[in-house]
């Protein structure tokens, strides 16, 4: 293969995507196995399982999009959307079950105001937990996240596009990054996290540092194999 | 945009509804995912249960895997062997329901071996009559994803460039994903729970202290699966449905050829439509339920 500016442009942009997904995953309001008992807020599953699920999703619409045009704007917006609309009806029907089924008020346990609505929080929190449901600020930063997610994915998955042609083998690149940056961040997390007002967040520099190491080692990786697939 | 495509989508949309809804009865059956932590500390905490225990692994994962196993299946019959679409389908889902009987069984028997120094049994019974059913609701899931694959690759106007089986285990993730979000909030918050008070998360005091008895004898898996199919398993759907409708329907509606940009503003809105949506739920929910009585402080705006 060539190994030429375009290629230098390429690892750069796997590089930038495996970023996006890496801080990305620390918006998202994921509460663990608590959450799902209503003890935490957030939502009730692991990190890097939701990041997935909605970043793969806009993956699926940012693959489809590139097979019908070859606009890197368009691509990325429709994978952002994709993943956007996934973390949002999943959090929004999680909603419903902690609203009427489990019957709890939505209130996070480490901001006393709601930084997006203004509302209190401590007095809607259940004795003995840590906050359940997902506040607008949860929902606002889980967006974000997921979307973030989605833009990275077909970040990622563009340049691989471009390099090999081959749909199927672009995506499955595309997935191994986004997993090794996902899970990356997540140990970052440490399990739980309510999103960007969380004191966790700031924390996000040293999964940056390390995803970008990933993600520099896993382009080069990924450019040369499939480059001579 | 023609009335076959919109069909297919709706088709697309019906077939995720359905798929949530059995993943999330499948991972109730089994306890699968967060609210197993539960199920498998009652027994250290001295409440030995006749509940079925089968954390295979989170569940996108385990989702991802069946879902992927019969599309490749189906994509195999369908390519090398000129099977017909539907019946490779269900040969397909079939091959993934036993794939999930296995693992199911095995870890059943792992896990509550491995408990026997907390006085947990290996109950026969809960193992001849609720893997089966685990494994029907595994073929549902597994059947209505391989579909919607090969209604996206084979069957759409626009066809995805994705093969079946990469968008199989993409969709699967994602269904585990929503699965463990949404439904197993109703298995691991409330129905697992049912004997503290309604209208509060778990109190951590409270934790393996699950409920052990029915409403006629010891409680077992299938009774889970009665009270989930209720709302935890429709809402699950609901979410799955949602995500695989409107990510269709925009470019359904819109030709991503030439309307590309509307398709994603369309998306936008659906995205801002659900923020205000949750934020009504939320300060409904503060008007209706009010501050916790146990509160000692101020009740501010």
């Amino acid at each position: 293969m060539n190994f030429d500016i375009n290629t230098i442009v390429y690892i750069l942009e796997i590089i930038v995507g495996g970023l996006l997904v890496g801080i990305g995953v620390h918006f998202v309001p994921v509460g663990g196995a608590p959450a799902a008992m209503a003890q935490a807020t957030g939502i009730g599953t692991g990190t890097v399982q939701l990041a997935a699920g909605s970043g793969l999703t806009g993956l699926l619409a940012a693959g489809l999009m590139m097979s019908v045009t070859d606009n890197l704007w368009l691509i990325l917006a429709s994978g952002a959307v994709g993943a956007g609309i996934m973390i949002g009806s999943t959090m929004l029907t999680g909603s419903w079950i902690y609203a009427y089924a489990v019957g709890v008020p939505f209130a996070s346990a480490k901001v006393t105001y709601d930084p997006i609505t203004g509302l209190s929080q401590p007095p809607y929190i259940a004795p003995g937990t840590v906050g359940h449901g997902i506040p607008t600020v949860c929902f606002a930063s889980g967006l974000i996240g997921g979307m973030m997610g989605g833009l990275g994915g077909a970040m990622i998955y563009y340049p691989l596009y471009l390099i090999n042609g081959n749909a199927a083998l672009s995506a499955m690149f595309a997935i191994g990054i986004f997993l090794v940056n996902a899970v990356i961040a997540s140990w970052n997390i440490q399990g739980t996290i309510e999103g960007f007002h969380d004191p966790k967040f700031k924390k996000w520099p040293f999964a940056f540092r390390a995803c970008a190491i990933a993600s520099i080692l896993l382009a080069l990786a990924s450019v040369l194999i499939t480059g001579g697939a | 945009m023609d009335a076959f495509s919109m069909g297919l989508v709706a088709a697309m949309g019906a077939l995720a509804t359905v798929a949530g809804a059995s993943e999330d009865i499948e991972s109730d059956i089994g306890s699968q995912s967060n609210p197993n932590s539960q199920v498998q500390l009652a027994a250290q905490v001295g409440n030995p249960h006749r509940i079925y225990n089968k954390a295979v692994s989170g569940e996108p994962p385990a989702n991802a895997l069946w879902a992927a196993t019969a599309a490749i299946v189906a994509y195999t019959l369908i390519t090398a062997f000129q099977m017909p679409a539907l019946l490779a389908l269900v040969a397909g889902a079939s091959v993934a329901a036993l794939f999930n009987g296995v693992f199911a069984m095995s870890s059943y028997f792992g896990r509550n071996a491995s408990q026997a120094r907390f006085n947990q049994w290996i109950y026969l019974d809960i193992v001849r009559y609720t893997t089966p059913s685990i494994m029907a609701h595994a073929w549902i899931t597994s059947f209505c994803i391989a579909t919607i694959s090969y209604i996206m690759v084979y069957m759409l106007p626009t066809p995805h460039p994705f093969p079946m089986p990469i968008i199989a285990l993409i969709w699967g993730l994602a269904v585990g994903a929503i699965g463990s979000s949404v439904g197993d909030i109703h298995y691991g918050g409330e129905r697992e729970f049912q004997n503290r008070q309604f209208g509060c998360g778990l109190n951590t005091m409270l934790s393996g202290q699950i409920v052990r008895k029915a409403e006629a004898g010891l409680r077992n898996s299938i009774d889970n699966a009665w009270f989930c199919t209720k709302f935890g398993g429709p809402a699950t759907g609901m979410g799955f449905g949602l995500t695989v409708f409107l990510d269709n329907w925009r470019t359904a509606v819109f030709d991503p050829v030439t309307q590309a940009s509307y398709a994603i503003a369309m998306g936008l809105f659906f995205i801002i439509v659900m923020v205000i949506y949750n934020n009504y739920i939320e300060k409904s929910l503060r008007r209706k339920y009010g501050p916790y009585p146990e509160y000692k402080g101020d009740v501010a705006a």
